[in-house]
């Protein structure tokens, strides 16, 4: 129950968190402070405006919640975030859960082992060593 | 009698479906088989790579239980000079929680050690092309199939195109021979995923100036223009048409502190390309700064004659030196 409030609750907070902080988000570059940095042209290549830019830095916090929900000790959690780029860091919010994890190990089923066997020896995959 | 007459209609239909079924089944198969055919190398691939190749000094890590993500990156830093062990990497890569690594972290973490990941394209040309090169490429592969999937990383350091074998340290293996159809049919289930890991100042030997850039920028983002000047440097001498390679150059020597160094790749930017609008205005801001309002004012009226998302931005500059200049 507990549970099932705060995911609905964490990110109606996110939300209002960051529109509190949007005038300061959005405001205007003052003209001539400083030079045009790369990655902002790239990002307004992408046809990135201010709201995908918001969008991206809720991306971040968002990813930082679940790699700690996915056991990511909490102190690497903004380093290993910060590493991302805009792109990698949109993708793990939207789809951490369906993202492959390389890991190399299979649930072995009964059925699924004979499958495998036989398509390991038709030489479409290569669960089992032994086959070769 | 009932039943029985039942029994007599459904068994029509039944014989049909098994008939289907077996039909289908046999189709699978022809597909199946159909796709996982050895994969071929065009032409100009075939000219230019050698027989067979082996990365030796590339070091292997075995992996424990689950951690072939942190172990296939170790092998592949350690090749580009960064002395980093499985044990540095699992905390920085692995997820408990999925008892694996996920792709945008394996990227994410080979830039926390200063290293540049470059993408490369799915296909052997490229695969080959890269090891012939040098670079070990670390390859995301299904060893199961897509409805069982074993996700796997690899790091592929060799080739022989007689045997039509590739090597691969993977798992607790070094060395791995696998055929290159096999190893195919693994790696087209992950949509064919790769790439390597450089120093900055060295650039994939494939792709093209843009995907490098965009790899490089990224890199920049998380470590700072300093760490990526060198890289910048490489891309305008590998691709000098490239004016957006100037531009960013431009603004990784101004962020060291290299003004005159700026200024030049800026120029070099509008002279590859005089239609880049922010390459101007770029250019006319750190003229304006360094003390040259008429070469400012002719860098801006540029940026400012152009359509697009910086106009409004120059426009406004140069009205602002304009009044103060008066």
């Amino acid at each position: 129950m507990m549970k099932k409030i705060c995911r609905y609750l964490s990110p109606l907070l996110i939300v209002a968190l960051v529109l509190g902080s949007l005038p300061v988000a959005a405001a205007p570059v003052t003209p001539g402070s400083d030079l045009i940095t790369t990655q902002d042209v790239l990002n307004a290549e992408r046809s990135q405006g201010d709201r995908e830019r918001i969008q991206a830095i809720l991306a971040r916090d968002d990813v930082q919640e679940q790699l700690v929900a996915q056991g990511v000790d909490p102190a690497e959690v903004e380093a290993r975030v910060a590493a991302l780029s805009d792109a990698e860091a949109a993708q793990m919010a939207d789809q951490l859960e369906q993202l492959p994890a390389g890991a190399s190990v299979v649930g072995a089923l009964f059925a699924v082992f004979v499958i495998l066997l036989v398509t390991d020896i038709l030489g479409l995959t290569n669960v089992f060593p032994f086959t070769r | 009698m009932m039943a029985c007459l039942d029994r007599q209609r459904a068994s029509a239909p039944l014989q049909n479906a098994r008939l289907a079924g077996v039909l289908a089944l046999a189709l699978m198969m022809l597909v199946m088989t159909g796709c996982a055919s050895t994969p071929r190398l065009a032409e100009s691939t075939q000219q230019s790579l050698p027989r067979q190749t082996l990365l030796e000094d590339v070091p292997f890590h075995g992996q424990r239980d689950y951690q072939c993500g942190p172990a296939s990156l170790a092998m592949v830093l350690n090749a580009a000079g960064v002395p980093v062990t499985v044990d540095t990497l699992i905390p920085q890569v692995f997820l408990p929680g999925r008892e694996g690594s996920v792709q945008p972290e394996m990227l994410g973490t080979v830039r926390r050690q200063g290293r540049i990941p470059f993408r490369i394209d799915g296909t052997l040309d490229a695969l080959l092309t890269e090891i012939d090169a040098g670079h070990p490429v670390v390859v995301m592969q299904n060893l199961s199939l897509p409805a069982w999937p074993v996700w796997h990383y690899a790091v592929a350091i060799g080739f022989d195109r007689d045997e039509k074998t590739l090597t691969l340290h993977s798992g607790m293996e070094p060395e791995r021979l696998e055929s290159f159809k096999r190893f195919d049919a693994t790696w087209a289930r992950s949509d064919r995923w790769a790439f390597i890991a450089l120093p900055p100042g060295e650039l994939p030997a494939t792709g093209d100036g843009r995907d490098a850039l965009d790899a490089i920028a990224d890199f920049e983002r998380a470590q700072g223009a300093r760490a990526a000047l060198p890289a910048w440097e490489a891309l305008v001498a590998r691709h000098p048409d490239l004016a957006m390679g100037h531009f960013a150059l431009g603004n990784a020597r101004h962020a060291a502190g290299d003004a005159a160094g700026a200024l030049e790749a800026f120029a070099d930017a509008v002279r590859a390309d005089p239609e880049l609008a922010v390459a101007w205005l770029n250019l006319g801001l750190l003229q304006r700064d360094q003390g040259s309002p008429g070469e400012a004012r002719a860098a801006l009226e540029r940026a400012a004659a152009l359509p697009g998302p910086w106009q409004e931005q120059a426009r406004e500059v140069l009205a602002d030196l304009t009044r103060r200049t008066g």
